[in-house]
């Protein structure tokens, strides 16, 4: 498995292939931690609606903690930025 | 309410957890012990428990009303807590809410041996189990115990009760049938959990509990010093007893004690134990065993916080707490003074 990654990273840098052009990266990059919030945010999300489901008073809470995760996809932004 | 899908223990945890908040703690048992059955009730009505006892107010009173919205309240909630598990969580919890199944059918196989009345049997069973609704009036409705056995043909008790049927027509008791149920109920507890940590924990929680139930099952057989085949009772799948081991033990209750002191469960039950042997009393060993899988599942509960096993842990205090109510409205009605109702209760 490991090798066959470095393998197709050696043919993809040595033939110069899309993802060395830095917009590329940085465009992979914020997908992947858009990705990453999108998962941390259905575990919270799903429990934050369950709890709202018992107290009407947790909306605020429930909303907050939810998007929490989508901090990581600002700072992933930043790298746009500082390539581009 | 489904097995399809992918598990949601996030969800199911978020809404246990808050439910959890809103049990009784020491303070509610102290006031409630040094109340009457009717303030009990009305105490109730102002908890969590105030739809149950409305819905049944103009038809109940007293402590049959206390009890009755206790059986409903443990019923929906439990049966909520099955509608919103998916995938593999359900399967879990399940699992263990089977035990109301199986006392249902105990209930109803005794109210047809003992020919009591369709609604006298129907406000003591517990509809928390996974048969419904169609199946349980179609078991209130069976007349004889061939028939309740009929009814339960497609499900895991159709076949061991079948088999047991025909001791019960040889020897005309109980025991046989009731065994058979718990047997099938136990039999399926163990059998094929998964392999993830938190699943673990939770098989290591259920082996416990039929180590306890063995231990308690020995010490009054062993105590009360019947004629009886000890290893008949034995139930499979702990890790503390075998049938021929539980078979010896019961047969010298200072060997059992001195057992159970040394095995993995000696820290929690010792002091228990001490008293047993001191003060001859059986019921403080109970309910010291009832506190050691109460604690148990407590601790049980924080260790994975986003798995099967906080749930469960609600599912015992929820358990505990109807029957500590159910203890104090009792104990109120046969006139017990607050503090001996107290000693009855158990409080982690």
């Amino acid at each position: 498995m490991f090798e066959a990654t470095n393998e197709l990273g050696n043919l993809v840098l040595s033939t110069g292939g899309t993802l060395t052009d830095p917009n590329a990266a940085a465009a992979l990059a914020v997908g992947l931690a858009a990705l990453g919030a999108g998962y941390a945010e259905r575990g919270i999300g799903s429990a934050a609606v369950g709890a709202m489901a018992e107290d009407d008073d947790l909306f605020v809470n429930g909303l907050i903690l939810t998007v929490l995760p989508e901090t990581i996809v600002i700072l992933a932004l930043v790298v746009v930025f500082i390539v581009g | 309410m489904s097995a399809a899908g992918s598990p949601n223990p996030e969800y199911v945890v978020a809404r246990v957890r808050a439910r959890r908040g809103s049990l009784f703690g020491d303070e509610e048992y102290r006031k409630l012990t040094r109340m009457g059955p009717a303030e009990i009730a009305r105490f109730m009505e102002e908890s969590s428990y105030g739809a149950e006892i409305n819905a049944l107010g103009s038809r109940h009173g007293g402590v049959d009303l206390i009890e009755y919205a206790l059986n409903r309240n443990l019923a929906e909630q439990f049966d909520a807590i099955l509608d919103w598990s998916e995938g593999s969580l359900y399967g879990l919890i399940a699992r263990y809410l089977r035990k109301f199944d199986a006392w249902n059918v105990k209930t109803v196989i005794r109210g047809v041996y003992t020919d009591a009345e369709q609604e006298a049997v129907e406000v003591d069973l517990i509809r928390a189990g996974e048969f419904d609704d169609r199946r349980i009036r179609r078991l209130l409705e069976a007349d004889s115990i061939d028939g309740v056995i009929e009814v339960l043909e497609d499900t895991i008790y159709g076949e061991p009760l079948r088999e047991a049927y025909a001791e019960f027509e040889e020897t005309g008791v109980l025991v046989p049938l009731e065994n058979a149920v718990d047997r099938a109920f136990y039999e399926r507890l163990l059998s094929g959990l998964g392999g993830d940590e938190p699943t673990r924990q939770y098989e290591a929680f259920l082996k416990a509990e039929v180590d306890f139930r063995n231990a308690t099952n020995a010490l009054r057989l062993a105590r009360s010093g019947a004629d009886i085949d000890p290893a008949a009772y034995f139930i499979e799948g702990g890790d503390l007893f075998t049938r021929s081991s539980l078979a010896r033990l019961a047969q010298n209750i200072d060997e059992l004690v001195e057992y159970i002191g040394d095995s993995q469960y000696g820290d929690e039950l010792g002091p228990a134990l001490r008293e047993l042997e001191e003060a001859d009393s059986l019921i403080a060993f109970e309910h010291a065993i009832d506190a050691a899988l109460l604690a148990y599942g407590d601790r049980l509960g924080t260790i994975h916080p986003v798995s099967v096993t906080p749930i469960i842990s609600y599912i015992l205090a929820k358990e505990r707490e109807t029957e500590n109510i159910r203890a104090i409205a009792r104990g109120k009605e046969a006139g017990l003074s607050p503090d001996e109702i107290e000693s009855e209760l158990v409080i982690t």
